[in-house]
């Protein structure tokens, strides 16, 4: 259990490929940090200078209060689980997870007792005297779990764990990460590509795009208030709705023109940009999908007419995808709360009307891409 | 269809067992022909009919006997040739097999400046038969007391330049994934463990096959052993010793003991064969990373 501290870390690889730069993090002790983004965006780099695979080129990192740049992976006190699970093929379950514990000398009778505590909690007692390569994808990535934890790390790091599972044995798994961190409460640092997997297992979330520290925060932080364009497409499934708009500042009053319709802000929007003293410019416009309902009553503002151009039927919600003024909406309706009309399903070309709340919206600079209400 | 891919079969098969016989052809005659009576080289022409043949008239066991007769030992001392080989052979599998293992190591697992000019240099050098530089060789351990006729010298040589030939076994740490050796590394080991626990135990298969071609060098090697040999009689090994034997003044008396001998040798080869096939045939690598 520790604090783990990531100051301005930086790293740059032969031939000045920039991987990381600008990484400032304070993860607190027995915090679940999982760090996103898509591949190539530094995540697992990342990851790597914290376990000591990857030399830090510029900054600092420290693990409770120790400097840690130079310390050799085996004297940081971490434990890590990879992608590929990384077991040692010539050795038994067992000795895969007793490895550790034997090269610090710890005495036999104390290994087996934690082999055999670790074992149980992941419930791999029955394979102990097979190889890794007798277990199926499943039972190996808990074989890598289980050598991680009878480590009893700092922190517990975490590649991509779970991306090489099939989908309904990664939910079983991350599902069992949960109750696993419940169980032994230290400092996880997890990445990972699937932004459900971060919104799910993160107490907090970095976004990374392109080396750099997008957002962090709280799933429901980034969720609600992401910080730039690139955040808000990439939490949330399916991805919010942009459209090109104009912020209009009238006095001290704003409104925005989009899909061809114009309305107010709501009062807590108009205070935020009122304070920065923003000007009329161009925005990006995002609403997420979830977040959009159909609209019977012409009467309310703002609402916007459509037609339907494929629904996907989910079970639990309808994907309706429509076209406004010449631009897609992604809308998603609980199939619950259907209406009797569509009850039996959307047809193409359907015309429907759909409209937000002024709370859901969400404004980013067209240029800076930047929130314009944070 | 079914009468074309018999008849490609029927082909296939004819060639090989052309091949098989050319193969074992000449091993069945010299472990045939150890077994003779009758002396004399090569194939043997009868003596009223004066028709050659080869199946032996009579076996005997007579000529594995007089390799270890004293008689014969005074002129070919094949078991101290024997045992000489031997040692010689282990000491040159060990050090040429620990020789490879850190060359390939280090240019399979560390990255260091030179490391591709290197790769290529020795893998040119490799290329060059060893014998080339056996003159200059010579001299050099003429020049280092004690060493002149040794068997200290013959193992230097054959072990020396043992890290050249590093492509077979750098291929197969390359095959072994760095995420093994990174667990490793946060498990708690240095470099070295590493090394020793889990890249030389998953490298079985072709540590064996090093193991065993090192092990063959001193055995058939004929041309360093009588450069730095010489006249140095005790000191011979099996190849060179034996080769006395069929030559032209001996010919005649010895060849069925040459042959006899020439069995003997592949015995230590064939247990080592035998020993260590086992860990030769499968690769170990399966289920440690995804695939």
């Amino acid at each position: 259990m520790a604090t783990v501290t990531l100051k301005e870390l930086k790293k740059v690889y032969d031939g000045n490929v920039v991987a990381v730069q600008a990484f400032d993090l304070e993860i607190a002790d027995k915090e679940f940090i999982v760090l996103v983004g898509p591949s190539g965006c530094g995540k697992s780099t990342t990851l790597r200078m914290v376990a000591g695979l990857e030399e830090i080129t510029e900054g600092e990192l420290y693990i409770g209060d120790r400097l840690v740049n130079n310390v050799a992976p085996k004297d940081r006190d971490i434990a890590m689980v990879f992608q590929n699970y990384a077991l040692y093929p010539h050795m038994t379950v067992y000795e895969n997870m007793a490895f550790a514990l034997k090269l610090r000398k710890e005495p036999k009778e104390v290994i087996r007792q934690k082999v055999q505590q670790a074992a149980e909690i992941l419930d791999i007692t029955d394979y102990l005297q097979r190889k890794p390569k007798a277990l199926s994808g499943g039972q190996r990535q808990r074989v890598a779990i289980g050598r991680a934890i009878v480590r009893d790390p700092q922190v517990f790091l975490m590649d991509e764990p779970l991306s090489n599972l099939d989908a309904k044995l990664r939910n079983q798994m991350r599902a069992e990460i949960i109750k696993l961190r419940q169980r032994i409460d230290t400092t996880f640092i997890y990445v990972t590509h699937d932004q459900t997997e971060a919104m799910t297992l993160g107490d907090r979330i970095v976004i990374m795009k392109d080396g750099f520290v997008k957002q962090i925060g709280t799933p429901q932080e980034v969720f609600n208030h992401p910080a730039n364009l690139f955040v808000a497409g990439f939490i949330g499934s399916p991805q919010m709705n942009f459209f090109d708009a104009d912020l209009i500042r009238e006095g001290d009053n704003y409104k925005v023109r989009v899909l061809g319709r114009e309305f107010w802000l709501d009062e807590e929007r108009q205070g935020i940009l009122r304070s920065k003293d923003m000007d009329s410019r161009r925005v990006k416009f995002g609403v997420r999908p979830e977040h959009i309902v159909l609209c019977h009553d012409l009467a309310l503002e703002p609402h916007f007419h459509a037609t339907v151009d494929i629904s996907e039927m989910m079970g639990s919600s309808v994907h309706l995808h429509v076209e406004s003024e010449g631009q897609e909406v992604v809308i998603i309706l609980e199939t619950i709360a259907l209406p009797d009309v569509y009850r039996a399903g959307f047809r193409h070309g359907d015309p429907i009307n759909f409209t937000f709340g002024g709370n859901v919206i969400h404004l980013f600079d067209a240029e800076t891409e930047e929130s314009l209400l944070l | 269809m079914k009468f074309r891919k018999r008849i490609s079969n029927a082909i296939i098969y004819i060639i090989l067992s052309i091949l098989a016989l050319i193969w074992i052809l000449p091993i069945g005659y010299l472990v045939l022909s150890s077994f003779r009576v009758e002396q004399g080289s090569y194939f043997m022409a009868d003596r009223e009919t004066g028709k050659q043949y080869v199946m032996p008239k009579a076996y005997t066991l007579n000529n594995y006997k007089r390799l270890f007769s004293a008689e014969a030992r005074k002129m070919f001392d094949f078991p101290r040739w024997m045992w000489n080989t031997f040692k010689i052979a282990f000491f040159t599998c060990v050090i040429s097999t620990v020789f490879v293992l850190f060359t390939s190591y280090a240019l399979s697992r560390l990255r260091f400046k030179m490391r591709r000019p290197l790769m290529n240099v020795a893998l040119v050098l490799g290329m060059f038969p060893g014998f080339m530089s056996i003159i200059a060789i010579y001299h050099l351990i003429g020049l280092v007391p004690g060493l002149a006729q040794s068997h200290a010298a013959l193992i230097m040589i054959y072990s020396g330049g043992a890290g050249l030939s590093y492509f077979i076994m750098k291929g197969f740490f390359d095959t072994i994934p760095f995420e093994l050796d990174e667990a490793a590394y946060l498990d708690g080991c240095t470099k070295w463990q590493t090394f020793i626990k889990v890249t030389v135990p998953l490298a079985k298969p072709v540590v064996t096959y090093t193991v065993l071609t090192t092990f063959m060098v001193p055995w058939v090697d004929f041309i360093v052993a009588g450069t730095i040999m010489k006249d140095k009689y005790e000191n011979f090994t099996v190849a060179y010793g034996l080769f006395e034997m069929i030559r032209v003044e001996n010919i005649n008396v010895w060849f069925t003991t040459f042959l006899a001998g020439a069995v003997l040798v592949s015995i230590p080869i064939a247990i080592l064969f035998l020993i260590m096939q086992r860990s030769y045939v499968e690769g170990v690598t399966g289920g440690a990373v995804k695939g």
